[in-house]
């Protein structure tokens, strides 16, 4: 029996992982992320950001921080706790294996200047462009500009309470023109 | 293996790899390129198509879909309420073509699954070594007395996104402040759970925004409850003075669930009044849902269901770990069309969860039925799978709800992952209520996961 079933098993051309050791297909996984991330982790949509080429350091301490109720979020909470800790850390690796495509998105010039100014003060973790060497800090250079809004809201309202501190006080020292501007800034350095 | 001693082993291994070779000739053979036909180049079809080109530019893709033009059925809610331009909605097929796919634009109207091929309404044959089976769903015009498809011109359902969804925005700015907006919805499963009452809260949004402070959505359900409705209750509440179920309230919305009345079985066309066993209402604009089952091409293909679970009958149940065809191991079957795992029952706290009919759920199983095609062609292990699902609905001004969805495979089932799953917050963990802006940025997301599955499945 146990020779009948291998057999088949085997010449079915389809031998079937095992659900106790279903075998991690990380590229599978990615697929699920990339609905809304877009193909390859570029985001074609202005409010959702693009993912390919993070610091894998940042990927798996976001997801990690939502899945463990750290970090608020809207949605990627409840969606990302149903990962295992290795599929995590697993999705990390691979976004950040892939090239950052700084996304090319029309910018106010105006708010751009004003947004070249007061990234000066980001510019010691973010660097002078939103480029960062840092693995636990993530690209900001041709992120999208909505995104980057809609992210430092999330800093600026206490409801969230966003775990970064730093980032918090420095998102509550900026006006809203000033947030929109140093989104702006970022999203216009698209090289 | 243990009970099998090596030499033995050694011998099936030899058999089995000559097996393998047996099995998939017509894939695998030196020279000729493997062929995958793709029928219907919605969400799930586009989606196939580019996957299987993507994970091995060697395969020979046909796309097969009668319009040149699709448009997303996600978001055309706001299309009826006037906060969205159909063309945003709208997309063709160039970017497949880009990638090598040949799109055709025909009608499909026969698959001989002996010979492995389809003929479609031009006249044409396509053979195919694996067929993706994409059409979407049907509707069965049957049910309620006095309801027929020639009606549907006057009386829309607005379920296929296109010219049905810009006739139900004119009857809605046509409609008189003081009207009554029906919606009547169908026994479950139907496509995007969540889109009847969607529907209704921007149909509310539109009376507010366009002097019609005095009209009313109903909603005549033929079920007991339904997809988020403690948020959806809670945005009501909040925007559209929602009270309670039932009709007679002061509700712009109000709802009648299926034991109470809400099951539509009459309708008396020149007065567009419905019926159900308890309760007679006449509307001014009337949007009949019809039930659904798979694609009329799926039924003729006989990938079907017939008998058994009530819920399988008119739909394709497939293999979990690779989306194939239960009826045909050469036929994956992806999108609305599937039954993937056992139909929830709204209401019933016993029911098992399948995957809702969603675009984002059919573009993984798309994307899960590519790498399993790719996998047979080149002799690969099947690849684990993944399911998810991520639906927003937009209900008002800045304020958008969720649910999400994740399912493994385990021991050959699709297991819905609990912890992977739910709605949007109904309250913060410490009970107060949400803060406004959760909503905004869903409604915002809502945009750009819209941007981003277009793109993903047609791009």
């Amino acid at each position: 029996m146990q020779k009948a079933l291998l057999l088949s098993a085997l010449a079915s051309g389809l031998l079937l992982a095992s659900s106790a050791h279903a075998e991690l297909n990380v590229a599978g996984l990615a697929n699920t992320c990339n609905n809304c991330h877009g193909t390859g982790g570029v985001s074609v949509g202005e409010s959702m950001p693009s993912i390919a080429g993070l610091p894998e350091g940042y990927l798996k301490s976001i997801m990690m921080e939502w899945k463990t109720g750290k970090r608020p979020s809207a949605n990627m909470t409840r969606l990302i706790s149903g990962y295992t800790d290795e599929e995590i850390a697993a999705l990390a690796t691979h976004y950040s294996k892939l090239p950052w495509v700084p996304v090319k998105q029309k910018t106010d010039p105006k708010l751009v200047k004003i947004g070249k100014k007061v990234t000066e003060k980001c510019a010691g973790c973010h660097g002078d462009t939103g480029k960062s060497d840092d693995a636990d800090t993530p690209s900001l250079h041709g992120q999208w500009s909505q995104y980057l809004q809609l992210e430092a809201l999330k800093y600026r309202d206490d409801a969230f309470n966003m775990p970064n501190k730093q980032m918090v006080k420095a998102a509550k020292k900026l006006s809203d023109e000033e947030i929109k501007a140093v989104a702006e800034f970022y999203a216009s350095q698209n090289k | 293996m243990s009970q099998i001693n090596r030499r033995e082993f050694i011998k099936l291994a030899a058999a089995a790899s000559s097996a393998s070779l047996l099995s998939i000739p017509a894939i695998a053979r030196a020279g000729a390129k493997a062929k995958v036909v793709v029928i219907g180049g919605g969400y799930a079809g586009a989606t196939a198509a580019k996957y299987v080109k993507l994970g091995d530019a060697n395969i020979d893709v046909t796309l097969i879909e009668p319009n040149k033009i699709y448009t997303s059925c996600p978001l055309s809610n706001e299309v009826i309420s006037g906060h969205r331009d159909i063309k945003t909605l709208e997309i063709g097929y160039d970017g497949l073509k880009k990638r090598g796919i040949n799109v055709v634009h025909d009608l499909v109207t026969g698959v001989d699954r002996a010979k492995k091929t389809v003929t479609t309404q031009g006249g044409k044959t396509f053979a195919y070594d694996a067929l993706v089976v994409s059409p979407g769903i049907d509707f069965h015009y049957t049910g309620i007395e006095g309801y027929n498809e020639s009606m549907i011109n006057d009386i829309p359902h607005a379920y296929k996104a296109g010219p049905q969804t810009l006739l139900l925005k004119k009857q809605l700015e046509a409609m008189p402040d003081g009207g009554k907006f029906v919606i009547v919805v169908p026994k479950g499963p139907f496509r995007c759970p969540p889109g009847p009452y969607e529907r209704a809260s921007l149909v509310a949004n539109y009376f507010q925004h366009h002097g019609k402070k005095k009209s009313k959505v109903i909603i005549l359900d033929s079920n007991d409850s339904h997809s988020k409705k403690g948020l959806f209750n809670q945005a009501w509440a909040k925007m559209y003075g929602w009270e309670k179920e039932g009709l007679g309230t002061n509700s712009m919305i109000e709802w009648v669930k299926g034991a109470e009345g809400g099951v539509v079985n009459k309708l008396d066309a020149k007065t567009k009044t419905v019926s159900s066993d308890f309760v007679d209402v006449k509307a001014d604009v009337l949007n009949i849902i019809p039930p659904h089952k798979a694609g009329k091409i799926a039924a003729d293909a006989g990938l079907t269901g017939a008998e058994g679970n009530n819920f399988e009958k008119g739909w394709c149940k497939v293999e979990p770990m690779t989306m194939a065809s239960a009826a045909d191991p050469n036929i994956y079957v992806v999108g609305d069309s599937c039954v993937a795992g056992e139909m929830p029952l709204y209401g019933n706290p016993n029911a098992a969860f399948d995957m809702p009919k969603s675009a984002h759920i059919a573009m993984t199983q798309a994307k899960v039925a590519a790498a399993a095609i790719v996998a047979k062609v080149n002799g690969k292990a099947v690849p684990q799978p993944y399911y998810a699902n991520t639906c927003y609905s937009v209900v008002g001004d800045d304020y958008g709800i969720s649910v999400a969805h994740l399912y493994r495979v385990e021991n050959g089932t699709f297991k819905y992952i609990k912890e992977g799953s739910g709605v949007s917050m109904m309250t913060l963990p410490d009970k107060s209520p949400v803060p406004p802006a959760y909503r905004k940025l869903e409604a915002e997301y809502a945009v750009g996961w819209l941007r981003n599955v277009m793109a993903d499945a047609f791009s």
